[in-house]
């Protein structure tokens, strides 16, 4: 038991989302989506109503978050990011130069972080991958090098990405989504015809 | 800043960060809510302020805490140095991320649902989000004679089928379409 607690404690992919931006807040966006409206739930000093309406309201906010997280906010300052530090980095212009893009940089660090005798030195899929230089980077070198200055501009891009989006955009949709989809899930009508009851803002 | 991200991009500090500017943006882009009352915009936007106060050190405590769990792990003994603290780097990284999780889902939810109600009722003793109509309103409102606009509980606006509006008067009850029988 100990022994696969640590296993997964210590495994790679873990790892590499615990070391991503986008993963941690897509994954703590989720835990939020189940967590808030489970407590509303099971919180006995609010009426059932006002609960019912309370929790589908946070849901519909925190699936609002993830939605536009994934669809607008990854993609857009994830890509971003590199081309833009392609630009501005101009002391770290070769090295930015040897990847095509975000993916391609992050395809790379993902074998680099690889044990180098059991997943590197004989791994046909690195030279189908990369170029000369970088094969002979993960092929020949027990640490090779990681290219730090891209990683970085593309988890600050991530996290600016995260935090214009989730705490700036984010509300302003759900404002425009939430209430249609309360009203057709039948909420809003209730809410309506218990105006006095129900408490919106719980 | 990039170079120190690319080394170590702690789990705690995209959350944190996010958490910090919700405490400013949420509450602001409440109380810029034209549609609600003065009292509901404040007391709303002191309850999402004071959500995201209470999740930025809980993010922060739960991160590290979990993170300095990550030295009890006991791996095998004939696992060279060097190897056996990779691991454990690795693993406090990774038990970092899951105490961030784990504040999201269970710590963040149930310390706001413990801590803001009281908090919330010493800042704004008078407010009562979950107060009901005083039921002699309510009495108030049905002794309203039927001619009298009733703005609590208006009444519906009745269409004939010619598309104008009918007058809200004693004639409506009268049928305005086929054979028109009696002499009203």
């Amino acid at each position: 038991m100990i022994g696969m607690l640590s296993k997964i404690v210590t495994s790679s992919p873990l790892t590499t989302m615990a070391e991503s931006a986008s993963t941690q807040v897509t994954c703590e966006t989720t835990m939020k989506a189940i967590g808030r409206p489970g407590f509303i739930l099971i919180d006995n000093n609010i009426d059932p109503d006002t609960k019912k309406y309370a929790a589908a309201k946070e849901f519909l906010y925190q699936a609002t978050c993830l939605f536009l997280y994934a669809v607008l906010v990854v993609p857009l300052f994830k890509k971003g990011a590199f081309k833009l530090g392609k630009k501005i980095f101009k002391d770290h212009a070769d090295d930015f130069a040897k990847f095509k893009n975000t993916d391609d940089y992050l395809r790379y660090r993902k074998y680099a972080e690889k044990p180098f005798k059991s997943d590197r030195v004989n791994n046909s899929k690195i030279d189908k991958l990369f170029n000369e230089e970088l094969r002979k980077e993960l092929k020949t070198k027990e640490n090779p090098e990681m290219f730090n200055r891209i990683k970085g501009t593309i988890e600050a891009g991530n996290i600016l990405g995260s935090v214009l989006g989730l705490a700036v955009l984010a509300p302003q949709v759900s404002h425009m989504i939430i209430h249609p989809c309360l009203r057709a899930l039948g909420m809003e009508e209730k809410k309506a015809k218990t105006a006095n009851k129900i408490d919106t803002k719980a | 800043m990039c170079d120190s991200l690319g080394v170590n991009n702690k789990a705690t500090y995209p959350v944190m960060l996010i958490a910090l500017v919700k405490g400013i943006c949420r509450p602001t882009f409440t109380m810029m809510d034209k549609t609600e009352k003065p009292e509901t915009k404040k007391y709303t936007a002191l309850r999402e302020g004071l959500t995201e106060i209470i999740a930025i050190p809980t993010y922060w405590a739960c991160g590290e805490l979990t993170a300095k769990l990550a030295s009890k792990f006991k791996f095998k003994k004939e696992l060279p140095e060097d190897v056996q603290k990779s691991l454990i780097k690795r693993a406090s990284k990774n038990m970092m991320f899951i105490g961030v999780c784990t504040a999201a889902l269970f710590v963040i939810p149930g310390l706001c649902s413990v801590a803001i109600k009281p908090i919330m009722d010493k800042i704004m003793p008078d407010y009562k989000p979950n107060k009901k109509q005083n039921p002699e309103d309510l009495n108030k409102t049905a002794s309203l004679p039927v001619n009298t606009v009733n703005t609590i509980f208006a009444r519906p606006s009745i269409n004939n089928f010619t598309g104008r509006k009918a007058i809200n008067s004693v004639y409506n009850t009268q049928i305005k379409t086929g054979m028109k029988v009696g002499g009203v």
